[in-house]
């Protein structure tokens, strides 16, 4: 075979393309170079992607964050953010062995121990009901050790205080945080045990606690794993099922075709939140459950985007050159349309992730879908709605964690489009 | 200026601002259009023509700008022109056809209206029927017949497209007609008849005609003078038969032993060598040096001033620049 | 009776495949494409759709070896013509016969074998090169599917000889490139590299240099010419370029609206064109030398649609010479003098 020599092979005009720079560098350099080439569009997109990470780490790990189980009633009720706890703690003189409220449980006959507590602070409360419980366990106990012990009322702190030194009381149950103000004033005193068993985070609990005592940051963070699971499961299940439906429409054609769009048409058309509420309705409560029917919505989404983009991309000269070599019907898809439509849905994956997740929530929040057990933003809101004006924490962090999300996942999607369409790109 | 000339383009710069950096699509270009002349603009894609073309209009908008140089219009310089005064340049003065005339026709709009409306922008005292009657008349003239008005542009053909183009720019007595490689996606009979309208534009209305095409055939069947350009530099000027009968720079040389010629028995074309080189980082010295088969060592350091080699044929070539070596004809 | 006459002026232009050693036949190739209307139309048109006519009876042979030029315009149907001698269409009537072989006789799957003998070139060279394969892939494709005794690396050697071929030089360096990486020129070889793989006995062309810069033209040009040589070649160069085309084509075939105008040998046909339209399009193409500027007037008119074309000669109402019975009798093909056909009815005036 001759070569053709007498004509040098035609010497490539510089690729000064940016597409070509960025082939000849690697790839953490490509991505910093990128900034320069992208510019707002870079930050948009990497600040959104650092966000989503930051969310599925949250989601993979949120034992690694939560202080404490969402379950958990690991407070008092309707703490607000920052705001430390009352604790009441047993206050005994230093060189007492009394340590807990159990401590003071004595035989039966024995005289009734008394207690000194400050007046009009709900303190007495709960030592009445410490001290029964206490009481109904000790009695039955070997020992049959009792606790019913006799409350004195003083009108004000030191006086509470100083009867325990002038032992008036055996004990006085005060607030821990006003025991700490006062402590050094009575440095015979010490504190016991929370009578409560409760402890007391550093800080408190810094998002607050909701109406029957959890932690709501702990509740935020193990949300966050049930909102990706069901963002991301909807959204893949939605692509498996739409995206190769679409791809056949497209390529085939004919009634196949006009019977499948059909149909997808009519659940697109369908208001989506609506048809989630009637499949979930129909199939119960289960975090599977959801997942099916919010697929369900969105698999016409992937399956319009991928048919349209298979229709034009039929009709490009490369799929004509590719059935003039020879090539069958399947191997086209596969190799010639599959590829240069692909793009596309991954760009509006992520926007989908979005959608479904807020979706998911919006199912919650109605009280569908989710059994009451599993922590989850859209629970949290439905049981915030009513104590807006008291406790406004527990409605408005799982909002902004929706709303932040959201935000991340369509700003990814976002920038990604602008990225890789660069027809829609500004100049 | 000299009362012949209607547009003299001095020392224009146009740079691009691309990713890679600024790009310099006219570097230093001076050209002079004179009056009632058809003058023929060729080069290769990216040599900077249509670039030029849109800067003789201040058309250039975004990444684009005109950094330097001085546009000189029937008297006064366009540059000095606040922008917001251009459009009442453009259109009135100057008019351009472009390459795809239906991208640039409205598809909403009658050709009529489009006629009308283009008078009534410019000149706002005329009246409906004054106006129409202008249109009417203008596209008689220019082959259009008068039912055909009233039609969409996509019910025209490309041909027809042109002309309802050039009446656009006719409409309001235009001196310069700048045509941005009009002919480029027409037959050959469509594009030879649309020559022959430029002809007769020409002669009936003294229009002036900036002719830029990559057509050197088209070139040689209307203009009266010729401007080459390579790698946003103006590589040779001069009239028609100087220019293609006695070429004086090697890359005119080079592409019109290149042109297929359908009146020749020749069987073979020639090969340039090489292809143009990347603005963002053009070859030192004279930006042919690296293709020209009469390269000396001079030309990969100096670049050569365009200047006049024989009266008003003038090329960029250091072969005829330096002092006491006066090359012959290098047309062989 | 037209139909009887046609039959024999079509076995008289193309004769049979043993007396000429011909490698494609084409005979009355007619492609009408259905005009979309709405169902309310179609009834009020009593079943009858309009159609463009695009392809309406052509007729002509490709010998072997030979390059084959056809000419036109836009509306012409040339690129629908080459489209269906690779069956990539089918005719609505007529027939493709390709090396004695009538297209129309295949199953799919022998059609789909045959295709490794007869390959396209298009205009857009960007546009025929998959975005999402590598040269390499690309080119190796149709060996993947006809060439099934090689091995991976025997293909590899297959696809590394052609990039050589085609100057791709050294072709190592551009297996692994992307389309968008490489420049139009390059471009255009590599479809031509996928074109000759499979060592193909007809290659159509369409347009093959239209998109490229002036000065990459006369190279790839050459090449194709080269490559005619040594992969012993039969070219169908479909061009509206007849500049052009005068270089490189052996016969020439021109055609106007659907129908063929005029066939003959290259110097022939452009020294003395028979047919009205063709001596108008030779004309028209812009001389580049302003001492031989273009004085004869030009046709009249515009090409009309292809839907409802003129009556009888489809070339009369733009035509010099036209008579009375243009209008109404449809001029054939036939041999004016030898292998010169023209399709006129007074081509002899023109001649003189």
């Amino acid at each position: 075979m001759t070569e053709i020599k007498e004509h040098p092979p035609e010497i490539p005009a510089e690729d000064t393309s940016w597409e070509a720079e960025i082939q000849r560098v690697g790839f953490i350099r490509r991505i910093l170079m990128a900034r320069r080439w992208y510019g707002a569009d870079w930050w948009f997109v990497s600040i959104s992607a650092v966000m989503v990470v930051a969310f599925i780490v949250v989601a993979l790990f949120p034992g690694l964050f939560a202080p404490y189980s969402p379950d958990a009633l690991v407070g008092p009720r309707f703490l607000a953010p920052g705001q430390h706890p009352e604790i009441p703690v047993l206050i005994v003189p230093k060189d007492s062995s009394i340590n807990t409220l159990k401590d003071m449980a004595a035989p039966e006959g024995q005289p009734r121990p008394s207690i000194a507590v400050v007046q009009g602070v709900p303190t007495a409360g709960a030592l009445n009901e410490q001290a029964q419980s206490i009481d109904n366990q000790t009695k039955n106990e070997p020992e049959g050790l009792r606790l019913r012990p006799r409350i004195e009322r003083f009108t004000s702190l030191e006086e509470t205080l100083q009867a325990v030194i002038d032992g008036t009381v055996q004990a006085a149950v005060v607030q821990s945080t006003e025991f700490d103000r006062v402590s050094a004033q009575f440095p015979t005193l010490r504190a016991g045990a929370s009578i409560t068993g409760e402890t007391a985070t550093a800080g408190g609990f810094i998002l607050g606690t909701n109406d029957i005592g959890q932690d709501v940051l702990s509740r935020l963070l193990w949300g966050t794993r049930v909102a990706i699971i069901i963002g991301f499961s909807a959204s893949i299940v939605a692509l498996v099922l739409g995206v190769p439906l679409g791809l056949l429409a497209g390529f085939i054609g004919g009634s196949f075709d006009r019977l499948l769009s059909l149909v997808m048409d009519s659940l697109y058309a369908f208001p989506g939140l609506i048809l989630a509420i009637a499949i979930t309705a129909v199939l119960g409560p289960s975090i599977l459950n959801v997942i099916v029917a919010i697929s369900v919505l969105y698999i016409p989404t992937y399956y319009r985007i991928v048919r349209g983009q298979t229709l034009s991309v039929k009709e490009e000269i490369y799929v004509e050159a590719a059935q003039s070599i020879g090539a069958r019907s399947l191997e086209i898809l596969r190799l010639y349309i599959f590829p240069n439509v692909i793009p596309s849905v991954a760009i509006i994956f992520s926007v989908n992730v979005a959608d479904a997740i807020l979706t998911g929530a919006g199912l919650s929040f109605l009280g569908l879908g989710l059994p009451p057990t599993i922590a989850d933003w859209g629970i949290d809101l439905a049981r915030g709605q009513r104590f807006i004006q008291t406790a406004w924490w527990m409605i408005t962090f799982p909002g902004l964690a929706i709303m932040l999300i959201v935000l991340a996942f369509s700003m990814m999607g976002e920038g990604l489009t602008e990225i890789f369409n660069p027809k829609l790109r500004e100049r | 200026m000299p009362e012949d000339i209607l547009y003299s383009v001095r020392n224009l710069t146009v740079e691009y601002q691309t990713r890679a950096g600024a790009v310099r699509a006219v570097d230093d270009v001076s050209l002079d259009i004179r009056r009632g002349e058809i003058l023929g603009l060729v080069g290769e894609s990216g040599c900077g023509k249509s670039t030029l073309g849109k800067a003789l209009m201040r058309l250039h908008t975004g990444p684009a700008s005109i950094t330097g140089g001085e546009l000189w219009f029937d008297g006064r310089d366009l540059m000095k022109l606040p922008l917001n005064e251009m459009p009442d340049v453009r259109g009135a003065e100057i008019g351009m056809v472009f390459q795809d005339p239906m991208t640039s026709l409205n598809p909403i709009q009658r050709i009529l209206d489009h006629l009308t409306e283009t008078i009534h922008t410019h000149e706002p005292e005329t009246s409906d029927a004054a106006a129409r009657i202008r249109a009417e008349e203008l596209a008689e003239r220019l082959g259009i017949r008068r039912e055909r008005l009233s039609e969409y542009p996509h019910q025209m053909s490309g041909g027809m497209r042109q002309r309802v183009m050039i009446s656009l720019a006719l409409a309001l007595r235009t001196k310069l007609l700048i045509a941005d490689e009009p002919t480029t996606s027409l037959d050959v009979i469509v594009e030879a008849k649309f020559l022959d309208l430029l002809q007769e534009l020409q002669k009936e209305f003294g229009l002036t005609i900036l002719l830029i095409t990559h057509n050197i055939g088209v070139v040689a069947e209307v203009a009266d003078r010729v401007a080459v350009m390579y790698a946003a530099k103006m590589a040779e000027v001069g009239d028609v038969n100087d220019v293609f009968g006695d070429s004086k720079h090697p890359y005119t040389q080079g592409l019109l032993k290149s042109v297929p010629n359908i009146r020749l028995g020749e069987n073979e074309l020639y090969k340039m060598e090489g292809a143009p080189p990347s603005l963002l980082h053009p070859p030192s010295g004279c930006r042919f040096h690296p293709r020209c088969p009469f390269v000396m060592d001079v030309c990969h350091t100096q670049e050569p001033a365009f200047e006049p080699v024989v009266g008003d044929h003038l090329a960029s070539c250091l072969l005829y620049q330096k002092a006491g070596v006066k090359q012959e004809s290098l047309n062989g | 009776m037209a139909e009887p006459k046609s039959m024999e002026v079509t076995t008289a232009v193309t004769g049979t495949a043993a007396e000429t050693g011909d490698l494609v036949r084409v005979e009355n190739l007619r492609k009408h494409f259905p005009v979309q209307t709405g169902f309310l139309a179609s009834i009020l048109n009593r079943g009858h759709i309009p159609a463009v006519k695009a392809v309406d009876g052509v007729s002509f042979t490709i010998r072997r070896g030979e390059v084959f030029g056809l000419a036109g315009e836009s509306g012409s149907g040339k690129s629908t013509v080459g489209r269906l001698v690779l069956r990539l269409l089918e005719p609505t009537d007529g027939r493709v016969i390709f090396d004695g072989i009538d297209l129309s006789s295949l199953e799919p799957e022998e059609m789909r074998r045959l295709r490794s003998r007869m390959q396209v070139v298009f205009q857009d060279p960007l546009a025929s090169l998959n975005p999402r394969m590598t040269v390499g892939q690309t080119i190796e494709h149709p060996a993947k599917i006809h060439m099934t005794d090689l091995s991976a690396a025997e293909r590899r050697g297959r696809v590394m000889g052609i990039l050589s071929a085609v100057g791709m030089n050294p072709p190592e360096s551009f297996y692994d490139l992307y389309p968008h990486q490489i420049s139009g020129g390059q471009r255009q070889r590599i479809v031509l590299a996928r074109a000759l793989i499979t060592r193909p006995e007809l290659i159509v062309a369409d347009e093959p240099i239209a998109m490229a810069d002036v000065s990459v033209r006369a190279l790839l040009l050459d090449l194709m010419m080269k490559l005619k040589e040594e992969f012993d070649l039969t070219y169908l160069f479909i061009t509206h370029d007849l500049a052009t085309a005068k270089y490189v084509c052996d016969r020439i075939a021109v055609m106007y609206l659907g129908k063929m105008c005029e066939i003959g040998p290259l110097k022939e046909v452009y020294e003395l064109p028979a047919h009205p339209y063709t001596r108008a399009l030779l004309e028209a193409v812009p001389v580049p030398d302003p001492r031989h500027r273009r004085n004869e007037a030009m046709p009249a008119g515009e090409i009309p649609n292809a839907i409802n074309p003129p009556s009888g000669c489809r070339f009369h109402p733009r035509c010099p010479i036209a008579r009375e019975n243009c209008s109404v009798d449809e001029p054939l093909l036939r041999e004016l003098r030898p292998e010169h056909y023209v399709a006129c009815h007074y081509a002899e005036e023109l001649l003189k």
